[in-house]
């Protein structure tokens, strides 16, 4: 850990600085890995599924994610 | 009687203080000691709020681990009572397990150690005025400020000044009576002598609500040879038993695990202190064997005294520290929640006016609380909907629960209302405005969202009570379009009631921020669709003109119970975790974005 890494850590601790925005970044990364697998996932499931009405909101289950992850993925290049 | 007594005690110190100027020195000592410590108390909770909360929840894991927090905040903050009812906040709010929070007790016994050995090793052998006026003026210098953490600090400065004042002037007040009165003629010894002590040193603490107090003023009176040694342990004694009556005092207002911690600390403080009350002269020949070894001569008693103090506290952890878990099944057999029958009136469950001492305690009950009141208006909008709420949990097919339940459910809303809505949603609300209050505005920040999510769960219960009705009818109705329209209704919410129980109660936080954006998205379709229906069921002619209004406000209705459940879900969800809220929040779907992948960009019409 790098110097200046740890006195922003000792003072997100102390509550002196306020938390900066790598906590939010780090937590949209994490969701927006696990959304990519639930995609994927999802994906499976739909060519599985003959039922129209369960095909339909597994359709609207991945429309979802899509937009999630282009959410997540402007936060991260912001 | 609190009154009468106040009475009796200024009539009688009134009556003291002109007989002798001493007792004046001494009890202004006191006062201003205890002037100190609630200043020091003061100072500490400005970093509470963000500093202790932080620890208390990272290092309270493992009971040793409580027992060294509780043991190294109390040194820091002298002050083992502000630790007790962090202790006893933090159990109120869920945020720390009983065996935690006895853990901290413990360990905050060892902390007032530290105490003794400070008066009796630096307070009392140095001129300890000449420190506080500094320490004063510094004090009040830094309170002006605005900054929250030098105001703090400038509490902690004076709160330390003016404790080091008091000590000063008991220690004065002494001294002086030492020519004029010897209190060692009223000494009292023997096996008596230690239970009248004993007793006497745990009514001081009671009245004075500080058991440091009374260690200032034993050690003092001590050291100016005031009292004997043997009755100085007694009364030490009895000081460690009588702060467990202000931790009682404390724990009135918490829940029952709050109270049940303040148990646990007189049970631990009293049961300790009957050990020592039968091993005094054990415990006097041990002190003499070791103390050489500390470099404390034969004469010093109140450093003798000290050590006596840590041997004590020293012992009450090694009796009670390996029986933490068997302590906690003990207290969970004396102190047992009442349980409420759903008929019965309900109350709120976490919510106590502790809570309000810390902006994650607050946030934390505050959480909890709503959580419950949405699970009794979960209850009774499955029962306006004519199903119970276990079939929202069975895992039974939709088509399925609403076959089985072809028939009303006749409940009364207003009784429901009264019985399990109102006061929770009152008490909730009063909470709420009680810690905007009192908190910054990050925390209000944090909190406004939760208390309007129990704003959102009366309007959905609002909603369902109007929609109760004309359910009532129409699902047993002999027109079979209107009862199958009724039916989509209730297929609808059950449906979205399933997905919020699954926000609510997985684990996997991609699942619940999809299903929280999927949320919002069924409940626009479905609203659509429904307006599409209605229109060609009055087109062609197959319900009347009265069914069609009914189910066009019942639509509406069912759109109003949807869309607020799912605010409520979302706020929720979110603040559950303050470390991934903003995480969680930039991904869920936002109205408009809902919007857009319905192709709906108009705002719904007003009801």
């Amino acid at each position: 850990m790098s110097g200046s890494k740890f006195i922003t850590k000792i003072g997100e601790l102390f509550g002196i600085t306020p938390e900066s925005d790598e906590s939010k970044k780090k937590a949209v990364k994490e969701l927006v890995k696990k959304l990519k697998l639930r995609r994927i996932s999802l994906k499976k499931e739909l060519k599985e599924e003959s039922d129209i009405v369960k095909r339909e909101a597994l359709k609207d289950s991945i429309k979802i994610i899509k937009k999630q992850i282009k959410k997540g993925k402007d936060i991260l290049d912001d | 009687m609190k009154r009468l007594f106040l009475i009796i005690m200024i009539a009688i110190l009134s009556y003291a203080f002109l007989q002798s100027k001493n007792i004046l020195s001494v009890s202004a000592g006191v006062a201003i000691f205890l002037f100190g410590m609630l200043s020091l108390e003061e100072g500490f909770r400005f970093f509470a709020g963000g500093l202790l909360d932080k620890f208390l929840k990272k290092l309270t894991s493992r009971i040793y681990k409580s027992i060294i927090f509780g043991a190294v905040t109390t040194t820091l903050m002298q002050s083992s009572g502000l630790v007790a009812v962090i202790a006893i906040s933090f159990i109120s709010a869920g945020l720390i397990g009983l065996a935690q929070g006895i853990g901290i007790v413990l360990g905050g016994n060892i902390g007032t150690t530290t105490g003794a050995w400070l008066i009796a090793g630096f307070g009392l052998k140095i001129s300890i005025a000449t420190y506080a006026m500094p320490m004063l003026v510094f004090g009040i210098l830094f309170i002006f400020q605005n900054s929250k953490k030098l105001k703090g600090f400038g509490y902690i400065l004076a709160g330390l000044g003016f404790s080091f004042l008091g000590i000063a002037y008991m220690k004065e007040g002494f001294e002086a009576f030492k020519e004029t009165i010897d209190l060692t003629q009223y000494a009292v010894g023997g096996f008596k002598g230690l239970l009248l002590f004993t007793l006497i040193g745990a009514i001081a603490t009671i009245v004075m609500q500080s058991s440091h107090a009374s260690l200032v003023l034993i050690l003092t009176a001590l050291a100016a040879s005031q009292i004997t040694y043997e009755n100085a342990i007694a009364l030490t004694i009895g000081a460690n038993i009588g702060t467990t009556i202000t931790a009682i005092i404390g724990s009135l207002g918490a829940s029952i695990d709050g109270k049940k911690l303040a148990g646990a600390h007189f049970l631990i403080n009293t049961l300790t202190g009957l050990v020592s009350i039968g091993l005094v002269p054990q415990f006097i020949a041990f002190i003499d064997l070791t103390a050489p070894f500390l470099g404390i001569r034969e004469n010093d008693y109140a450093l003798k005294l000290a050590l006596y103090h840590t041997y004590f506290n020293f012992l009450c952890v090694a009796l009670f520290a390996p029986l933490v878990e068997r302590m906690v099944s003990l207290l969970n057999r004396v102190f047992v929640a009442q349980k409420i029958k759903e008929s019965e009136r309900d109350d709120v469950l976490f919510i106590n006016d502790l809570a309000l001492d810390f902006e994650d305690t607050a946030q934390t009950v505050l959480l909890k609380e709503t959580k419950h009141l949405y699970a009794n208006v979960f209850d009774i909008i499955t029962k306006g909907l004519s199903i119970y709420k276990e079939d929202i949990t069975s895992g039974m097919d939709i088509e399925d629960i609403i076959k089985i339940r072809s028939h009303a459910l006749h409940v009364d809303m207003d009784e429901f209302y009264e019985k399990r809505i109102k006061d929770i949603y009152g008490k909730i609300i009063n909470f709420a405005i009680l810690a905007q209050g009192k908190f910054s505005d990050d925390a209000n920040k944090r909190l406004i969202p939760i208390k309007n999510a129990n704003l959102r769960i009366v309007e959905a219960f609002k909603a369902s009570k109007h929609m109760q009705k004309n359910m009532i009818n129409y699902i047993e109705s002999d027109n079979e379009f209107i009862k199958a329209e009724y039916n989509h209704i209730r297929k609808n919410l059950i449906k979205q009631l399933r997905n919020m129980q699954l926000i609510f109660n997985t684990t996997e936080e991609d699942v619940a921020v999809l299903l929280l954006s999927k949320l919002k998205l069924d409940a626009q379709k479905y609203d659509i669709a429904a307006n599409k229906s209605l229109d060609n069921l009055i087109r062609t002619n197959k319900i009347t003109y009265a069914m069609a209004t009914s189910l066009m406000n019942d639509t509406t209705y069912a759109y109003t119970i949807a869309s607020e459940l799912a605010e409520v879900a979302n706020t929720l969800f979110v603040h559950e975790d303050s470390d991934l809220k903003e995480g969680r929040e930039a991904l869920i779907l936002n109205e408009t974005e809902v919007d857009d992948m319905t192709n709906n960009p108009d705002k719904r019409r007003s009801a």
